[in-house]
Order: structure tokens, then sequence, then C-alpha cells
């Protein structure tokens, strides 16, 4: 289990429970559980990167405690 | 400013018709090629044209997210607010089936209940084939019945919160709407009648087939409504319809959702491998239970003679067994008990596998948030 930080910067800062095997899709459905966004309406990126859904967190090395960014579309 | 509403354009549900679309959204299509070049003055004769050019529906597509023209159309409609005559026009027209959505999908935004429905209903009776593109940017094939059946039952269609509207029957009971009448209707009676005529003429068959054609089974429902073809709704019993409605949605649903279900079930089949081991074991030993119990029962209800096989039990009790021997009885009682027990135990262990009983309510909390999502359980 790992620990990710997401935040949007316009005060939503979440911190979600998950596994490294589970794709960025989960994770979008787990922080839409916990903020009430829709998940086809979160977008997760890294800089200029946009994380693809079907893609593990362990594949883009997403690690315990990692801090990444919240956007909505 | 050239995206600013109409200033004639009336408020619809207290606001300016643009704002029914999300902001982020609504600045999307601002920016959006085909809106500056194709939609820029547009009024409402020449904004059919556009619609005429329509070859797809959807919302955004792409990683970022890119309007369809059709959005930028239903947009442009909100801003220029056309009259309500030609929207139905659009609706009603019968040879362009992208501008009948859009009118649709327009009304849908903009229109009162009753007119929803009044306009939207009939449409459920075009079968003809769409094109939609998935906010993966890839193409998937509706139909204008299916897309007008999300118009009705959902609140999110492409990428915009649709307006709530109250429900059919809520309607219907004020008496605002009549009950809906499917064109199927007469097809559907006449059917019935036919059937009942079948049935009178089979009365020497056994009673429980007779039953079975009685009872409305819902095997036998599902047979006739697929022999009837796909939509049909009946005041009678409206609610089963709209179950039925809801599952026939569900099950040519678009392909998103059937993507998410399948991504569901295939967790759960991993799942279910891993548990697959222990569960098995537990099984067969319920089972072996299960078979002694049986034979127990067998045994003192026909008086078996095969004692070689429950010899220890024969030699503690009496020569005859009979049902309501005490000895028998207890045997049977401990057989139950020890079941029980191994059913809660069970139950314990499958509790245990999603996790949600961890010692640390913040895991177990995840857990149970990740169970009702279909995920797998956190790994520790």
């Amino acid at each position: 289990m790992i620990e990710v930080v997401l935040n949007d910067r316009l005060g939503k800062k979440v911190r979600v429970k998950c596994n490294d095997d589970d794709t960025i899709g989960d994770l979008k459905k787990l922080v839409a559980a916990q903020t009430g966004t829709r998940s086809d309406k979160i977008r997760i990126q890294k800089w200029y990167t946009v994380y693809k859904d079907h893609i593990t967190l362990k594949d883009y090395e997403i690690h315990d405690g990692m801090g990444l960014e919240l956007y909505y579309n | 400013m050239a995206n600013r509403t109409d200033p004639a354009a009336k408020s619809i549900r207290g606001t300016n018709p643009q704002n029914l679309v999300e902001k982020i959204v609504r600045s999307k299509i601002y920016q959006n090629t085909y809106w500056k070049e194709q939609c820029f003055g547009l009024t409402a004769e020449t904004l059919v044209d556009k619609a005429m050019e329509l070859d797809h529906i959807g919302g955004t597509y792409g990683g970022n997210r890119k309007p369809t023209p059709f959005m930028c159309l239903v947009m442009k409609m909100l801003q220029i607010q056309p009259e309500k005559d030609i929207v139905v026009e659009f609706i009603k027209n019968d040879d362009y089936k992208y501008v009948r959505i859009l009118g649709a999908f327009y009304l849908r935004l903009t229109g009162t209940d009753i007119d929803v429905y009044r306009y939207l209903e009939p449409l459920y009776n075009d079968y003809r084939k769409l094109r939609q593109k998935s906010p993966d940017g890839n193409f998937s094939l509706t139909h204008v019945d299916e897309v007008i059946d999300e118009l009705l039952t959902r609140d999110y269609s492409c990428d915009i919160a649709l307006p709530r509207i109250k429900k059919r029957w809520t309607l219907e009971s004020l008496g605002a709407l009549d009950p809906r009448k499917s064109v199927l209707e007469d097809d559907f009676e006449e059917e019935e009648e036919k059937e009942e005529n079948e049935q009178d003429g089979l009365e020497d068959e056994p009673a429980h087939e007779r039953d079975y054609h009685r009872a409305r089974s819902p095997a036998r429902e599902r047979e006739r409504d697929r022999r009837h073809g796909s939509h049909r709704y009946r005041d009678r019993d409206y609610d089963k319809d709209r179950d039925y409605d809801r599952d026939r949605g569900r099950g040519r649903d678009r392909e998103r959702d059937r993507e998410r279900d399948r991504d569901r079930d295939r967790d759960r089949y991993r799942l279910r491998d891993e548990k697959e081991y222990g569960r098995e074991r537990e099984r067969d030993r319920e089972r072996e239970g299960r078979e002694r119990d049986r034979r127990d029962k067998d045994r003192s209800r026909r008086r078996s003679r095969s004692r070689s096989r429950d010899r220890k039990r024969h030699a503690r009790g009496s020569t005859s067994p009979r049902r309501h021997e005490p000895e028998d009885g207890s045997t049977w009682e401990e057989t139950k008990k020890e079941k029980k027990e191994k059913k809660e135990k069970r139950e314990k262990k499958e509790k245990k596998d999603d996790g949600t009983d961890h010692p640390d309510p913040e895991i177990a909390e995840a857990n149970r948030i990740r169970a009702s999502l279909g995920l797998k359980p956190l790994k520790l």
C-alpha cells in the first residue's frame, strides 16, 4: 500500500491510500469518492505530463508519499 | 464580446443559458477552432446548415479535452436561443438524425419537463445508428433511441450535467402527462390474446406447466419482450417496465459503462482466484458434512439396513432407530450446529477478504470505499 497526495492548489488536497498496481483510472475513482468530483472530470498530471487512465501507478513510478497535481476538465 | 448571449434571450432556470454548460467546458468551446471558424455569427437559419453537416455526437475528447462540433452547436443554440418552433422542427425532421439529436439535446437542457417528455419520447421509435466520439477520441456506435433514453433517464450526457426533470410517473400522477402509449401496444395486445387462446387449448397439460404459463415468470416476460421488439410501455405495471427499461439501458449501454463493468468483473475474478483455494477446501468440508447429514436422515426414515457404514453410532444407539428417537435426533442436531459454526467461520473469513475489518480504522474505511468501487483491497 502506498499513499499519494493530490493537490489542486485551490484549496483541495487529498491523501489517497492505494496499491501500486492500481491504474490511474482507479486512483481517479478513489479521489472522486473522497472529493465528490466526477472521476471523468479529474485530470492527474505532473508538470506537463497528463497521466493516462489505463497505466498503473507502478509504471509511472509513483511512490509512497508522492505529490501529484490535480486538475479538472 | 463575441461570446455574449443574445441580449433578447430569456434566462433559463434563473440564469444565463450559457451557464448550463460548465465553466471549463465552456472556455474549451470558446477556444476551439470549429467554434471560431464555423460558428461565428450564426443565426437560427444558418445554424441549420451547420447542423446538417454534423456526422457525430459527443462531449469532449482527447488529452486536452477538445469539444466536438456537436457541443459547439449546442453552445451556439444556447447563445442565440432559437424559438421553440424551430427546435421542435429540428426534432420532428426525419432526414437528418444529428439535427434531431441536436434539437433533442437543446430541448432537454432548456425545455420544461412536460415538453421534454412530449417531444422526446416519440423518438424512442427511431432506431437509426449514430456515431459517438468517446472521451479517448475513438468512435463508437449508438442509436437515436439510446441517446434519447440517456437524455430522459440520466443526469449527465456529453460532458454536460443535465438539469433535473421530474420522473415520468410523478408527472403522470399529477395529471400533467398522459400515460405513454407505445406504438407496439396494439401489436402486443394482439399477441397476448393469441396466447390466451392457446392456453385455453392446452388445458390438458400437466398442472405445473400450466402454472408456468399463467404466472408471469421473468424468463417468459423477457422472451416475450424479445419477440415484441425492443420498446414497450404498459401503464398497468409501469414500475416493472421502468426496471426493464433500466436493464435494457444497461445491456445496450454505452461502451464506457461496459468497460467499467468488465473492469470490475475482472477484478472480482482475480479476487476470487486468490480466494478459491481456501474456499474450495471449505466447501468440500461442508459438502462432506451435508452428505453425512443426509445419510443420517435417510437412514432414520427408511431404517436403512447398511449398518456397516455408521457402525459406531449404531453401537452406541438402540437396535431400531426411529425418527423421533432422542439419540438420533441429537446427532442430527450436532451436525447442524457444526454446520452453522462452519458457516459463521466462513462468513468471517469472507469479511476478512475485502479488508473492511482491518484493525486500523483508516485502512478499513479505505477498503470499504475500494470495495464499493469494485477494486481489490489494499495490500499491506
